[in-house]
């Protein structure tokens, strides 16, 4: 009973509704994010239970993929030592999508990557690690170690895999379809930044979505960008870096080299058609370093970058 | 080190892979709990023992089976093996005391020691249960149990229903059990206050009712606190079959024989407990108290503190430290004067007696790299200190120390695997 209490506190923060001018305005943590869900109805019991639909997706994506969760899928995989894991349609599918962004970025975007996180703090004040212990942990990064054979997962001893970056995205995705087949009102969904919004809102008006200056996270608004359908993420080191040799290191690892990518945009945002296309977009592009806008440039999608 | 993509010719192609691969899972429909495991066992295994009292030992298996709607059926298997011996409620008599059990053994007891009945035991149990969650706030349990030692039988049913209320903020649930038991003690069932010769044969049942109702509001991110009150409505055999009652010589206090146990044929028991759970950044700080009272007069409090403190992803630590004070029935004796009228009821049951007990412990989780699965071990030292010195006691009996400290150790063994 106190167990369950306390897997309870852990889980679940306050979903609280309210009304701002002529709309509703939802919020709840999950994800380790603020999470909000903007609806734009009269309708406080309507707005109240799509509040419900999105959080429910959000804590059941947290709950099955969070590295950090005891007992799940992921951690089955990354202590399975191993041997192989067989994963359910829904963990290849995403698998499958990682590989995807794995194969368009050469190998930059790489779901095992996290296995850095050992060696690397980026809480603003620490160094950065010795040589050797990023050498050590790379032996344990690299995607082309692991055997995937669909439903087959196969991970070597010591690595690990982490949904991290593109779990975010892909949970905005899900409850923003969950949310649209259940209401025929404007609404807009935003996980820890990353967002989708859908239909044009009354009175053929947008959502309006501010960038923020990274330099003063949360403070002030660079932009304003006027969303009607679509989903925008950005990729950045608003909130995590360490200091090196008067450099600003982000928290974004270049699984080639175990370093921080160097000379990186302060922030980069895109709208896509999807939360996930423009998450993964921001991410690939502030991978490519100085060269972030020519890479985005390349793509034909709205971008901005700080 | 960089990569440079080759420019131009990858970005159509790029996005529309994304967009593919994309929309190839966002199609796909979210199962509830996919990938996480439906079946669970778990096993555990208690070893108790008061020093120079009883020893137990108690394996148990549960299985559970979740279903993709929230729905979860749970039975428990649970066998228990008790020996040891038993304050049988006697004083020390100064000399050599003896005793003929219902076994037909014959056991002494030192002077100036607590006269003590060895037993044995095996308590066999079962238990069942089903969880359904309806109508997305309400989640509803019912359940059933059986168990059977030598000399006693339990059946018995209950039901819970547990509403969430503003947002799952707040927790109501309801519930009731009933219960029916059946005591047959070995050698026949003794008339109550009496030099126990006289036995009748059969048995005797016991019914309990039960009410609840429960509270809990989660009062922060961090802190949930949690109010629940509970009825106990017993009613039948009540007494003890094997306890005694030491009859003394009113002047000396030496014991001159025993008569048996009595004690009312109701007792209403209540409860409240307050508890609270607050997660700091990382550790988990349980507390909790209990007041319990009934019409036997017993008042009890229970001071429970546990902290939670994970030492890495896969290893946790739990301390516990927990005070229990209770006050004795209003027909506790250590004995009674011999020629005097006899009460309606009287037990000299240490467990009804004034009594205080002081427990630490911790419990250890971890897993292994090489098998699946979680560990805990749970260990726990307690205490019990009772009266040792009555104020009622005479001649002899203030020689000696009427309830020494008891020392009792228990370990858990547990060990937990979902597939």
């Amino acid at each position: 009973m106190a167990i369950r209490a306390a897997e309870l506190l852990k889980s679940i923060d306050v979903p609280v509704l309210n009304r701002v001018e002529d709309h509703f305005v939802g919020t709840f943590v999950a994800m380790a994010s603020p999470c909000t869900v903007l609806v734009d109805t009269d309708d406080r019991a309507e707005a109240e239970g799509l509040l419900e639909i999105a959080e429910a997706e959000a804590r059941r994506i947290e709950q099955k993929f969070s590295r950090y969760r005891r007992g799940n899928l992921v951690d089955r995989i990354n202590h399975s030592d191993g041997r192989p894991i067989e994963v359910d349609e829904e963990t290849a599918l995403l698998i499958d999508y990682a590989v995807t962004c794995y194969e368009m970025s050469d190998g930059m975007f790489d779901i095992t990557s996290g296995v850095l996180r050992r060696v690397w703090t980026f809480d603003g004040r620490s160094g950065v690690p010795s040589e050797s212990a990023v050498y050590q942990c790379l032996r344990h990064v690299g995607w082309w170690r692991v055997a995937w054979e669909k439903p087959a997962l196969r991970l070597p001893t010591g690595m690990e895999i982490d949904f991290g970056g593109i779990g975010k995205e892909y949970a905005v995705d899900r409850a923003a379809a969950l949310i649209g087949a259940s209401t025929r009102c404007s609404y807009l969904v935003n996980f820890g930044g990353d967002l989708y919004a859908a239909r044009r809102r009354r009175g053929d008006r947008t959502w309006g979505v501010g960038i923020d200056d990274p330099t003063r996270t949360g403070e002030s608004a660079l932009f304003r960008l006027d969303v009607a359908t679509g989903g925008v993420a950005t990729s950045g080191d608003a909130r995590r870096y360490v200091r090196w040799r008067g450099k600003r290191l982000g928290h974004i690892l270049n699984p080639k080299t175990g370093w921080p990518v160097v000379d990186a945009p302060s922030s980069v945002t895109v709208i896509g058609r999807t939360c996930m296309e423009a998450g993964t977009l921001s991410t690939l592009a502030y991978l490519q370093g100085p060269d972030a806008r020519a890479y985005l440039e390349e793509q034909d999608v709205q971008f901005w970058i700080v | 080190m960089r990569v440079q993509l080759e420019s131009g010719k990858r970005s159509t192609p790029l996005r529309e892979m994304l967009h593919t691969a994309a929309l190839g899972l966002l199609l796909v429909p979210a199962t509830a709990k996919a990938g996480d495991p439906t079946d669970r066992i778990d096993v555990t295994s208690l070893l108790y023992g008061e020093q120079g009292r009883t020893q137990v030992v108690e394996p148990v298996v549960r299985f559970t089976h979740l279903f993709a709607d929230g729905q979860s059926i749970s039975t428990q298997l649970s066998i228990d093996v008790i020996t040891g011996a038993s304050p049988t409620g006697a004083l020390p008599s100064g000399v050599v005391q003896t005793r003929t059990s219902a076994s037909g053994h014959v056991i002494t007891s030192p002077a100036g020691a607590i006269p003590m009945a060895p037993f044995h035991d095996q308590r066999f149990g079962f238990d069942g249960e089903w969880q359904k969650p309806f109508a997305r706030i309400f989640t509803s349990t019912v359940g059933g149990h059986f168990s059977r030692e030598k000399d006693y039988q339990s059946l018995g049913v209950n039901g819970k229903l547990s509403t969430d209320l503003m947002n799952r903020l707040v927790t109501i649930t309801i519930g009731g059990g009933i219960n029916h038991d059946s005591v047959f003690p070995v050698g026949g069932t003794p008339i109550g206050l009496s030099d126990g010769t006289v036995v009748h044969s059969g048995s005797n049942s016991k019914d309990v009712k039960n009410v609840l109702l429960g509270g809990s509001r989660i009062l922060t991110r961090r802190w949930m606190m949690s109010v629940n009150g509970s009825q106990t409505f017993e009613s039948g055999y009540l007494t003890e079959p094997y306890k005694l009652i030491s009859l003394m010589n009113p002047a000396t206090g030496a014991p001159v024989g025993t008569l048996t146990d009595k004690r009312p044929s109701t007792r209403n028991r209540s409860s409240v407990l307050l508890s609270s759970v607050y997660h700091l950044s990382d550790d988990i700080l349980y507390t909790s108290y209990r007041y319990y009272w009934d019409t036997w007069s017993v008042r009890s409090h229970t001071i429970d503190v546990k902290y939670r403190r994970d030492l890495d992803t896969d290893s946790y630590v739990e301390p516990l430290v927990r005070y229990y004070r209770q006050s004795a029935a209003s027909f506790f004796t250590i004995g009674l004067p011999q020629g005097a009228p006899l009460p309606d009821f009287a037990t000299s049951d240490y467990r009804l007696g004034k009594l205080q007990t002081i427990t630490i412990g911790a419990t250890y989780g971890t897993r292994f790299e090489d098998i699946p699965g979680d560990w805990t071990v749970r260990a726990q030292y307690m205490r019990q200190f009772g009266d040792s010195s009555p104020p009622n006691a005479i001649g002899i009996q203030r020689n000696f120390d009427l309830a020494p400290p008891v020392n009792i150790v228990a370990f858990v063994i547990g060990y937990s695997f979902g597939y």
